[in-house]
């Protein structure tokens, strides 16, 4: 785990006399989906979008190595040079007086407060309002400092507002009506404040940017980026194969042997912040008002859970690397417990004990354990994808072996949504990605949002001890003790399976020196990146 | 001639107006959320949502959606894009060219060489040549097309290295490329795919024109043909060719779409930036005002094909011209 959290090391080689003459280099990117609206705040939520926009604007402040994401010290200055606390519910971030969008003008704190007027609007539908409801003010003191206020205190203030809130250019947009921005002139072209310039946007083939040589932390080592829309997965890796691209992030267990076969690429392993899971329901699909009568029981669900050889489903799936946790914890909170993710292995003998004791047999020999005349028959809904479906079949037979039986209801990506909020399943195939703060599991495992409709804690799980701890652990000075404990409280009372926490596997072309690659924002060091100009190709020159 | 032509036309405009109505509002029925994908996976909060399904009517009742639908389109307005904000009219004129390329020169290659194959076969049916090119017509097309692909992408793009393995250009580019440079470019990334799309279809009209050519290859007319001393190329040309066109005609009308429909595979494989992945994308996101638009695409390409055959029809037998 410590291992693999210390890949997004540097990579860099030492570069020779002859080596270090510098080619201004290109890097093409080959990505799955196209970069359509590569800009924050009005911007849409995909990956594609957030990694080209991370190239052209930055934070108030960006995570360290650590990943730490509590403390006022725990993040980097980015566009904030500093900030300091004026009491427990409000901080000053001072403005970098160096930052310039990349029309020329300086950043300034009214950029700040008018992304955070944009973000509040709700004709804008800025995904993550809900993360931001902590902060309750966000004011312009003078042109270089910014006074953000909070409703409440917590360790994570300083990541709350430095990492989320992203300046935009109100001296270009403020005339521009909110629900109008995403098609105005600057969505077509973004002016940003990052190390790279928008070129262009070719619809449907790529997105290219420049270096600003002018960047206020220094000249970008790559002079042009290109995010090349390439949807299918083969084609992806015959382009990276082929050398028509240099980088491709997330290689799928089936292309692994082939790509690291090839000599002039290296395969470097990050932690992901990815999770796995099947989710209980805890309400009666029947009637969404009731407890669920069978996964209500805790036996019940340590049973279901035993059964399952989760290091054998996650291994099918996923690279080299995956790990299985008890517990809500992809690899990126591999630092609340230090000895890396820790799972119970299968136990059938023990699933079968658990299973009897809290009544449930096979009275009629038809080989599904029953009740009181009820079959123990789980609804499984799972979204039709490559991960999620091999889960669910897999599932379904080690279920079978322990007498459950499970009818699988897999559904294609837009209908799932909707099928998942309404209720009407037992065990849910979920996957999500990981927030670096672990504050986080409020949004989906506390008793506040399990009541709330519309949130993301569809399984309505709540536990008062576990809200406590977490509650504790928000607040605690021994971070690791205390969200370990929250963890711990989380692998004793199954609230779901946790499955398989991965790795991200990227594919870098060697000719790159000085590669360092994010758990979250893998992309956003690529401006440190530098090409061997020994091995530079004519692109790069 | 030109008052059938109005009556079909007539016909055809009908046809196409039923078929949209038909088209939208199935597609308000599809299953799923159409907010989903704007939302992301971090949801939103209830006022959001509420300003978001004000701002796309998704609330609205079916019959006010698709009355005001067909009231913007009589105004040329396809709406906007859920998932991409900008106009459905500019997301399809971006992908228009590359399907149409693709699509016109894949009907091109069929209903050139595998017409000439099709008639060339049924003249010499014993001959090993012409059984081997049946063999091989079929081969290809037994084979999925993205079969066909990946292994034109190995041969060709990897292990050869004489083509790229994907796209419709090079990235690496220059904006002010001459006009020789891009078509050079534009040509070397469309030998694969357009490759791959012949070795999949170019059995269907090869076929055809075969079966349809050896109905009459042995006809009285060409008997007498060959016995009048006619050359060879003119009773293949003359009394063979255009006698057998009408079948094939019917394929030439009913594979006219397939101009903007694209190809899903073949564009995904080839990362073909065209209508056929589009569309794909817009479905499997519930993008609701883009699948429509490119769905009244293929309403009117079904539409025009259908009418370019009847014409055809006419131009090439005589018998429908006088009825």
């Amino acid at each position: 785990m410590r291992r693999t959290l210390l890949c997004l090391l540097l990579t860099a080689a030492p570069l020779t006399a002859q080596q270090n003459r510098s080619v201004p280099g290109t890097l093409v990117m080959g990505v799955g989906q196209e970069a359509t609206k590569p800009y924050p705040v009005v911007g849409s939520s995909s990956t594609a979008d957030a990694d080209v926009a991370d190239q052209m604007f930055l934070r108030l402040a960006s995570l360290g190595a650590s990943l730490r994401t509590t403390g006022d010290d725990a993040l980097k200055p980015e566009l904030a040079r500093a900030w300091h606390r004026l009491d427990s519910l409000t901080i000053i971030f001072e403005l970098d007086p160096r930052a310039r969008w990349h029309d020329g003008k300086p950043v300034v704190a009214s950029d700040v407060v008018y992304a955070w007027k944009l973000m509040s609007n709700p004709v804008v539908a800025f995904n993550g309002l809900a993360t931001l409801e902590p902060i309750a003010a966000v004011e312009a003191v003078t042109p270089q400092r910014v006074r953000v206020r909070f409703r409440r205190a917590f360790p994570e203030q300083v990541y709350l507002a430095g990492f989320n809130l992203l300046p935009m250019p109100a001296h270009l947009l403020e005339r521009v009506p909110a629900e109008s921005i995403s098609t105005s002139a600057w969505a077509r072209e973004p002016i940003g404040n990052g190390p790279y310039r928008f070129v262009r946007r070719v619809p449907g083939e790529f997105t290219e940017l420049q270096a600003n040589p002018s960047f206020f932390l220094g000249k970008p080592g790559i002079a042009r980026l290109i995010f090349r829309f390439v949807a299918d997965g083969t084609a992806r890796k015959n382009l990276l194969i082929s050398g028509e691209t240099d980088v491709l992030e997330s290689v799928p267990l089936p292309a692994v042997g082939e790509v690291k076969a090839q000599p002039q690429i290296r395969l470097v392993t990050v932690a992901s912040n990815i999770l796995s899971y099947a989710l209980f329901n805890s309400r009666n699909p029947a009637d969404t008002a009731q407890p669920n009568p069978i996964l209500g029981d805790v036996r019940v669900r340590e049973a279901l859970t035993l059964a399952l050889d989760r290091k054998t489903m996650a291994t099918s799936v996923f690279v080299p690397g995956v790990e299985v946790p008890d517990a809500a914890q992809s690899q990126l909170w591999g630092w609340i417990t230090p000895g890396g993710l820790r799972a119970a292995p299968q136990n059938v003998a023990r699933a079968k004990a658990l299973l009897s004791a809290a009544g449930w047999r096979d009275s009629d020999g038809d080989g599904i354990l029953d009740r009181n005349g009820q079959p123990l028959r789980l609804s499984v809904l799972l979204p039709n994808s490559p991960t999620r479906r091999p889960f669910g079949v897999q599932a379904q037979q080690m279920w079978r072996a322990v007498g459950v039986q499970a009818d699988l209801e897999i559904v294609e990506r837009p209908e799932y949504e909707p099928r998942r909020k309404s209720g009407k399943w037992d065990v849910d195939f979920a996957g999500v990605s990981q927030d670096p703060a672990p504050s986080s599991l409020v949004q989906s495992w506390s008793c506040a949002t399990a009541s709330t409709a519309g949130t993301s804690n569809v399984g309505h799980w709540c536990d008062p001890t576990f809200d406590r701890l977490l509650q504790a652990a928000s607040t605690s000075r021994k971070p690791v003790a205390a969200w370990g404990a929250v963890i711990g409280r989380m692998s004793q009372w199954h609230p779901a399976i946790f499955i398989a926490a991965p790795v991200n596997l990227v594919a870098v072309q060697q000719r790159f020196t000085n590669v360092t690659i994010w758990p979250t924002k893998s992309w956003r060091s690529l401006w440190l990146w530098r090409v061997n100009p020994a091995m530079a190709l004519p692109r790069d020159r | 001639m030109n008052r059938w032509l109005l009556r079909r036309g007539a016909d055809a405009c009908v046809t196409a107006l039923l078929a949209a109505v038909a088209l939208v509002v199935l597609v308000h029925l599809m299953p799923g959320d159409p907010l989903t994908a704007l939302v992301g996976e971090n949801g939103a909060t209830p006022e959001q949502l509420a300003a978001l399904t004000a701002r796309w009517g998704t609330d609205r009742p079916l019959l006010t959606k698709v009355v005001e639908y067909f009231a913007a389109l009589f105004h040329g307005d396809l709406g906007y894009s859920m998932t991409r904000g900008i106009p459905v009219t500019t997301v399809l004129r971006e992908r228009l060219g590359p399907t149409l390329l693709l699509g016109s020169l894949t009907l091109l290659v069929d209903f050139t060489i595998g017409l000439a194959l099709g008639l060339w076969t049924a003249l010499r049916p014993e001959s090993w040549r012409a059984r081997a090119v049946s063999a091989l017509s079929i081969l290809g097309y037994a084979i999925p097309s993205f079969v066909a692909g990946m292994l034109l992408v190995w041969l060709f793009g990897i292990k050869l290295r004489w083509l790229p393995v994907a796209g419709y250009s090079d990235v690496l580019l220059p904006m002010d490329a001459d006009a020789g440079t891009v078509l050079l470019d534009r040509i070397k990334h469309l030998i694969l795919p357009l490759a791959a799309m012949v070795i999949a279809t170019i059995a269907v009209p090869l076929r055809q024109q075969r079966a349809a050519a050896l109905a009459v290859v042995n006809a009285p007319w060409v008997r007498a043909a060959r016995a009048r001393g006619v050359s060879p190329a003119a009773v293949a040309w003359r009394h063979c060719w255009r006698p057998a066109l009408t079948p094939v005609v019917t394929l030439f009308g009913l594979w006219l779409p397939m101009l903007v429909a694209g190809a899903v595979f073949i564009e995904g494989l080839f990362s073909w930036p065209g209508l056929g992945s589009l569309i794909a994308e817009a479905t499997s996101a519930r993008d609701v005002p883009l699948v429509v638009g490119a769905g009244l695409l293929l309403v009117i390409a079904v539409q025009l094909g259908s009418l370019v055959a009847d014409v055809l029809y006419r131009v090439v037998d005589p018998v429908q011209r006088e009825s």
